[in-house]
């Protein structure tokens, strides 16, 4: 990996060539990245350190592993960015599309550049005539929009774009610029193979541009396909592997990533963002509240990201923290989705459902891909009762995202509440496949296998097996096992998890009426068997417990002393039915 | 297209419509003259008026034609004006070029319906009334134009333009096309004029003048819609007769949904339909799949969903067409998923009874949803499972007291319990049931079913389900057939119940089918969709060609239009049809058991040629099944071959199972005549493999096979084996409550026994299964166990011959009427044994007692080619032509025999074409 400085100089001279052709959220994203390299101490200004004050204690307090090496990424291709420049003479006529594309007026940009014939001026032409055609698709959209739905506005440049593009790139005189927008409009156009090629051949020649990382990924729903590609070394494509590998829910994987690129980017809100996204689906929440916290310290107008902030908050029940921050966004950007979804979240956890669903509406009408509004609008939905409602919600999600396992869960958990266990049990089956390490969702499925109308207990068994297996925070699965195993007759079982469940009842100190439970049984059991010396231990510490367990403790006591005094208890016994 | 209109149903308004306006103001011109301009005759101007009703009221329906359909339409109409129509509409179209011209339009439109006050007028002028059809219609566009905004009213004019540019980049194709076609243009215009339109028309304009002279005063303009409209559907009713039964599935299946495809694409402009038109054309589209099953295309029709769902991603019903489609292609995974997927969006609430979601508070039909997946797991043979949800769903349906759904779903129940053979329900049918089973748990299987069958088919007829009620009775037939009723209690006072299944309460079932299709003629008239009904005329305009060939290519449909129900072809919908159709097949099945083979293949016939177009591709295959059955027993194999080859064709892909299983059978049946018997094996392990398939295991197939297994090993002289496996096969019927199989098992055991010269043990075999034929009136079927008992008879001793001959003279006339030509032959053969085997009885004094039989058995043996009878017949024949001393004949009748014999011993020598082919298929 090039030295920091090297990665600096890379970083400002992309900058200026990705928003000379405004492709601005690429330049803001490579700018984020270029301030968040840690400075030179010997360059040391106080202006410098301003922005990345604050951090590094906390962030010393939560790495569990330092990163000790630069990241074994291997000797970048291609160094510092070198684009040819346009002539001069052109150089008047793209200063006025430039700005009249700044001021939003794409098709008068494009027109100026009409006969210019430099890699950039068409770039710009063709990115300007792209934008037309999206404007004009959104706007179409909703005149369009028919009682079944949306109409089939498209892009009307697309075909055309597709056309010069194509012939550009078949004649070679493409820059990577003009490859990205071709895989855009490929990809727009549904032919996603050849916009994977065409966008990884443009990450390749150029990568610093992150949107055509994001396209990329956004091809990119499988491992399968991610190996599949053929990818340049760059440090880039660490941030590309880290993010999809986030993406791909291989949770573990893209933290590494971003740990070891924060060697680097030390000061990079985006890294800690994404870092605190990981860890919030691994559920250390406690971390993520800290991360965040810092975050919003040194960048306290960022929208980015609060929605994550704010479920943590929400789960932590910290209802002041929650309405401080959606007040801050509010404040900052009341029209962007994760404002709404903050709000959303807010008046939920209040307890207002209606005005939640209101909020969480709207995030959607900005977003109508937005996956998490949809599972938390479903979420509402079942708080109201209004179960329909719910799973339409938690259906959308799911198609939008077929791996979204809290949409599948949600489903299942909808039906059953209408006493439909067995069609259910198909959607907790999903969620269970997508994340097969969530005791929470065995534990569903295994109460809908266990449910009165369906009375699977085998099934219940297998269900509750899965989730002891799988760290069950709750301690519910062991407690069920032994219960069921006792139902169906099996004492031996039962004796076996009411051992463990005890066990760990006892490592968490915990106290209530299922270690009774667990010590009568055991106690009973060891009798019935003959170990009297367990069951006495059993018994001795049901003395500690008042209520009728203590006397049936003092009389299994009793009859066991009695019984190995030397009566022949066994002839008793045998006459008891 | 409207942006502010989105209620279901919007009228929107199209490039077409407009079109229509177009001609409409042509049509009522607000001139002086009673005949307006262009119009050179009142009939010429009434034509157009009809045409101009057909197609407002085919605005509503699924499909709105593109210019160049509409003029050739015109052209057809238009007779002398078409030139002049055409152009009209055209340059009326293309100087639409502004906004502004389009509000120019309208406003013009405006001023050809009369005021509402325009009760009196002068009789010579022609203006809209505006509340007559035409005018209806106008008012609807103008004021859906009226609540367009002004983009709705830029995407109207864009629209218009592509509308335009279409016509005229294909009429130049069209041109070539007219050329090319000519030959078949001149036939389906002599078609035209045969259709009787003219006639029709001739008579309405005759009749019209005819009022109107009567009834001077009224300007017929205002008169006429009502009068108009009735006439015109009689035309519809009339011209209508192949188009709506025939055509539809083949026809519209590939035609309208490349018709519907060609809409949809994205680049040939947006002509999105209303919800109601999307709505019926998916539901003409189910309708399509369900009969056709998989010949249906698979991925045509799911590209076409594909881009409905693109374009109207809110229509929730693309979801279940998806699951049919993919329920009749036989994948589990997308059908599941796209069941799910449908009534997670819907809940079940849409469709044509689909009410606007007042607040979403109101619980979904979920229900639905559990009934569907029942079936589907039926379908796809997880009996089990399809068990569990459907109980599930009567749960559901109980607690949000949806009695519908309830009585359908205890119908899917019972069709459950009746195919699938289930030893035990015990653990699945549980408490949701003790409201309808109130007296406990301890019954068998075939009691939960009738009292099952006896409560579903109660709560259909309370809530007046027609269709149901009469599915009920048909599967209450079903059941009458082949169980005993037994009483339901095992305790209290018995009432003296004979053990018998009886005829007569299943053919009364049977017969209480009927009243459904009287009812549904009775209502037939308010159930039509007039929409459905013009566009049908319309394009049955232009394709008199197509459904004459169709006709053609299979003779049946020609002698289904004189049959009574095709005299209102739509009256009666497909369903309906369906279902009194399989009553006809439950009816030659019925037959089949109780031992009436006339009457069960004139049941079967009645089927093929009354309800072919009708019923469902399986059932279809069913008929000819029993028809190619019937012919090998009655008329041997070559008939039987040849009627499978057409069959074969016809169903090409098409549930070839059923067919193939046909085709194996009677390999089987000849290989064991010819005494092929590895062959014969072969074809019974096919058998085998095909009853034990991915879906469930087939019971019926299941028996079969093994009783043919036993056969083969009967043939082969093994017959300890042979023995041990229609023993084991008693005891799976037993289990299973297979009563009817079981005395056939019977049967065969008393042979084996026979056979293997155990004649005493084989004794209580027949005579067990004769009391079974008894208690299930399988007359045939006794008759030849009959047969059986009397061969044993004769086996046991020559002085027991009398016993034997009058048993059989008691089951000839059965056996003779409807027993196959090998039930015969066996018959004349054992009764010449038993003449032969009696003492007191001389050949030489009545040789033609003896031989008269023997040449019977030996005639119809010859086209079984069953060489192990006809050698015993000629044997039998050698010895006494010995004994009458007619050496001549008596070497004949032995170089028969030898030649027979050998031809049993050395299989190989005969040529076999269809054989080989099999074995390859299969």
């Amino acid at each position: 990996m090039s030295s920091k400085e090297s990665c600096r100089i890379e970083l400002r001279t992309a900058i200026r060539q990705l928003s000379d052709r405004c492709l601005y959220s690429a330049s803001k994203w490579a700018a984020e990245q270029l301030v968040g390299i840690e400075q030179d101490p010997a360059k040391f200004t106080p202006s410098n350190t301003r922005f990345q004050r604050g951090s590094s204690s906390i962030r010393r307090r939560f790495r569990t592993n330092e990163i000790t090496s630069t990241p074994p990424t291997g000797v970048a291709y291609v160094s510092t960015p070198v684009m040819e420049e346009d002539e001069a003479i052109h150089g008047d006529f793209y200063l006025l599309a430039k700005s009249y594309f700044d001021c939003r007026e794409y098709r008068r940009a494009a027109h100026v550049l009409r006969d210019q014939t430099g890699k950039k001026s068409v770039f710009l032409r063709c990115y300007a005539l792209y934008l037309a055609g999206e404007k004009r698709k959104e706007e179409e959209m909703i005149e369009l929009e028919g009682p079944l739905g949306k109409s089939d506005a498209v892009n009307r440049e697309l075909v055309s774009l597709e056309r010069e593009l194509a012939t550009l790139c078949k004649n070679n005189t493409i820059d990577p610029f003009g490859l990205y927008l071709y895989g855009l409009v490929l990809k727009e156009k549904g032919n996603e193979n050849l916009a994977r090629k065409v966008l990884v051949e443009s990450v390749n020649s150029y990568p610093w541009n992150w949107s055509a990382w994001s396209e990329l990924q956004s091809l990119c729903t499988t491992v399968d396909i991610l190996n599949g590609l053929n990818l340049s070394n760059h440090w880039m494509k660490e941030f590309f592997l880290a993010s999809i590998y986030q993406e791909l829910r291989m949770h573990n994987e893209s933290l590494s990533k971003y740990e070891n690129l924060q060697g680097m980017f030390t000061f990079s809100n985006y890294i800690q963002a994404q870092i605190a996204k990981a860890r919030y689906s691994l559920r250390e929440f406690e971390q993520v509240e800290v991360i965040f916290e810092d975050l919003l310290r040194n960048d306290p107008y960022r929208v980015e990201d609060m929605d994550t902030y704010s479920n943590v908050l929400y789960t932590k029940e910290c209802f002041s923290a929650l309405s401080y921050l959606a007040h801050r966004v509010i404040m900052t950007d009341k029209y962007r989705p994760e404002s709404c979804c903050i709000i959303g979240n807010y008046y939920s956890l209040k307890g207002q459902h209606e005005k939640s669903v209101v909020y969480f509406r709207r995030a959607l009408k900005l977003n109508k891909n937005y996956l998490s509004a949809w599972t938390l609008m479903g979420h509402e939905y079942v708080e109201m009762k209004n179960t329909p409602a719910a799973v339409d919600a938690y259906r959308r999600a799911v198609d939008i995202n077929p791996r979204d396992y809290r949409a599948w869960y949600g489903l299942g958990q909808a039906y059953e509440m209408m006493g439909m266990p067995h069609y259910a049990l198909h959607y907790f089956r999903k969620s269970v496949f997508f994340q097969p390490i969530d005791s929470r969702l065995w534990i569903a499925m295994a109460q809908c296998y266990e449910s009165e109308q369906l009375h699977m207990l085998e099934e219940a068994i297998k269900c509750y097996k899965r989730a002891a297996n799988c760290n069950d925070t709750e301690a519910i699965a062991l407690h069920r096992l032994a219960m069921l195993h006792r139902e169906l007759d099996q004492p031996e079982e039962a004796a076996f998890y009411y051992k463990k469940d005890l066990e760990r009842m006892e490592a968490e100190e915990r106290e209530g009426p299922n270690l009774v439970e667990a010590l009568m049984f055991l106690a009973t059991h060891y009798k019935t068997q003959k170990k009297f010396e367990e069951a006495e231990v059993y018994c001795t510490r049901l003395l500690d417990y008042t209520g009728p367990e203590r006397e049936t403790a003092k009389s299994l006591l009793r009859g066991m002393r009695i019984a190995q005094s030397g009566f022949p208890s066994m002839d008793v016994e045998h006459f008891h039915p | 297209m409207a942006g502010v209109v989105k209620a279901p149903g919007a009228f929107a308004i199209t490039p077409h419509k407009v079109s229509v306006c177009i001609l409409v103001n042509i049509y009522a011109s607000p001139s002086q003259i009673s005949v307006p301009f262009p119009f050179s005759s009142v009939s010429q101007h009434n034509r157009l008026g009809l045409y101009l009703l057909a197609l407002t009221k085919s605005c509503d329906d699924i499909l709105e034609p593109k210019l160049d359909q509409l003029i050739n339409q015109l052209r057809e109409i238009g007779g002398l004006l078409d030139h002049w129509l055409t152009d009209h509409v055209t340059s009326r179209l293309s100087s639409l070029s502004s906004p502004d011209d389009l509000f120019n339009f309208f406003n013009e439109l405006r001023e050809t319906l009369g005021g509402p006050d325009s009760g009196v007028m002068e009789d010579d002028q022609v203006i809209l009334d505006p509340n007559s059809n035409l005018g209806m219609f106008l008012r609807r566009c103008i004021l859906a134009f009226n609540l367009l905004t002004f983009e709705g009213i830029c995407h109207l004019l864009t629209n218009i333009g592509i509308y335009c540019k279409e016509a005229i980049s294909s009429c130049s194709s069209y041109e070539l096309r007219r050329v090319d076609d000519s030959g078949n243009d001149l036939e389906s215009l002599s078609e035209y004029e045969n259709m009787d339109l003219n006639l029709v028309f001739k008579k309405i304009n005759e009749e019209m003048e005819a009022r109107k002279r009567a009834t001077e005063q009224v300007s017929f303009h205002l008169h006429l819609p009502k009068e108009l409209s009735t006439l015109v559907e009689d035309i519809e009713v009339f011209a209508d007769p192949k188009s709506e039964h025939n055509d539809k599935g083949r026809e519209s299946s590939s035609y309208a949904s490349g018709e519907l495809l060609r809409d949809v694409d994205p680049n040939g402009g947006v002509f999105l339909r209303t919800n109601w038109q999307i709505q019926g054309y998916l539901m003409e589209q189910a309708d399509a799949i369900e009969k056709h099953g998989s010949s249906f295309t698979l991925n045509a029709f799911e590209l076409t969903l594909r881009q409905l769902q693109k374009l109207a991603p809110e229509l929730h019903r693309v979801h279940f067409l998806r699951y049919l489609n993919n329920l009749y292609h036989d994948d589990y995974f997308s059908a599941l998923e796209n069941l799910h997927r449908y009534f997670d969006y819907s809940a079940g609430t849409e469709g044509f009874d689909f009410v606007p979601p007042a607040g979403c508070n109101s619980f979904g039909r979920y229900e639905i949803a559990l009934l569907c997946l029942g079936m589907m797991h039926f379908h796809f043979g997880h009996p089990k499972k399809a068990l569990e949800v459907l109980t599930e769903a009567v749960r559901v349906a109980q607690q949000h007291s949806n009695d519908t759904c309830l009585a359908y779903t205890l119908a899917a129940i019972c069709s459950l319990l009746s195919e699938i053979g289930f030893s035990t329900t015990s653990g699945i049918l549980g408490s949701p049931f003790s409201p309808m089973i109130s007296v406990g748990t301890s019954l068998s299987v075939q009691q939960q079913l009738f009292v099952l069958l006896k409560g579903s088919l109660k709560r259909a007829e309370s809530l007046k389900l027609k269709q149901l009620v009469a599915a009920n009775h048909l599967a209450m037939a079903k059941f009458d057939l082949t169980h005993v009723q037994r009483p339901l209690l095992s305790f209290g006072p018995k009432t003296s119940m004979k053990l018998r299944t009886c005829p007569i309460i299943v053919c009364k079932e049977l017969r209480s089918g009927y009243h459904l299709i009287s009812e549904f003629c009775c209502e037939g008239s308010t159930m039509t969709a007039d929409g459905a009904f013009s566009t049908a005329w319309l394009k049955n305009l232009q394709k008199p060609l197509g459904s004459l060939v169709l006709s053609q290519d299979n003779g049946s449909r020609n002698n289904s239009n004189p049959f009574l129900f095709f005299t209102q072809p739509s009256s009666i919908p497909g369903s309906v049809m369906q279902l009194v159709g399989s009553s006809y097949l439950h009816r030659a099945t019925a037959w089949e058991i109780y031992g009436s083979a006339p009457l069960a293949r004139v049941n079967a016939l009645v089927y093929a040629t009354c309800f072919a177009d009708a019923s469902s591709s399986s059932d279809a295959a069913l008929v000819h099944v029993k028809l190619i059955q019937h012919l090998a027993v009655f008329k041997g194999y070559k008939e039987a071959f040849a009627a499978l080859k057409t069959a074969e064709e016809k169903f090409l892909c098409v549930s070839k199972s059923r067919i193939l299983i046909l085709k194996l059978q009677l390999l089987h049946e000849r290989a064991l005549h010819r005494g092929h018997l590895k062959l014969a094996q072969q074809v019974c392990d096919e058998l085998g493999v095909l009853a034990s398939s991915v879906t469930a295991v087939d019971m019926e197939l299941k028996t079969e096979a093994s009783l043919r297994h036993a056969r083969t090993l009967l043939a082969a002289k093994q017959f300890s084996q042979a023995a041990a496996v229609a023993h084991s096969l008693f005891c799976m019927c037993y289990k299973f409550n297979l009563q009817v199989e079981s005395a056939t098992v019977l049967l065969l055991l008393a042979e084996i026994h026979m056979k293997s010269g155990n004649a005493v043990v084989g004794l209580p075999y027949a005579l067990a299964s004769l009391s079974y034929c008894q208690t299930f009136n399988l007359d045939l079927l006794r008759a030849s166990a009959t047969l059986t008992l009397a061969e044993l008879w004769l086996s046991l001793g020559s002085n027991h011959a009398k016993t034997a001959l009058t048993l059989l003279h008691g089951a000839f006339p059965m056996i003779l009427g409807h027993g196959g030509l090998e039930l015969c032959a066996r018959a004349y053969i054992t009764e010449a044994k038993c003449y032969l085997s009696d003492p007191s009885f001389s050949v030489s004094r009545n040789p033609e007692l003896v031989l008269d039989p023997l040449r019977q058995a030996a005639d119809e043996l010859q086209a079984l080619e069953h060489h192990e009878l006809m050698a015993e017949a000629f044997y039998l024949m050698a010895i006494v032509f010995d004994k009458l001393g007619q050496p001549e004949q008596r070497e004949e009748a032995a170089s028969s025999f030898k030649n027979h014999v050998m031809s049993l011993d050395h299989p190989h020598d005969v040529e076999d074409p269809i054989q080989s082919d099999t074995l390859l298929n299969a």
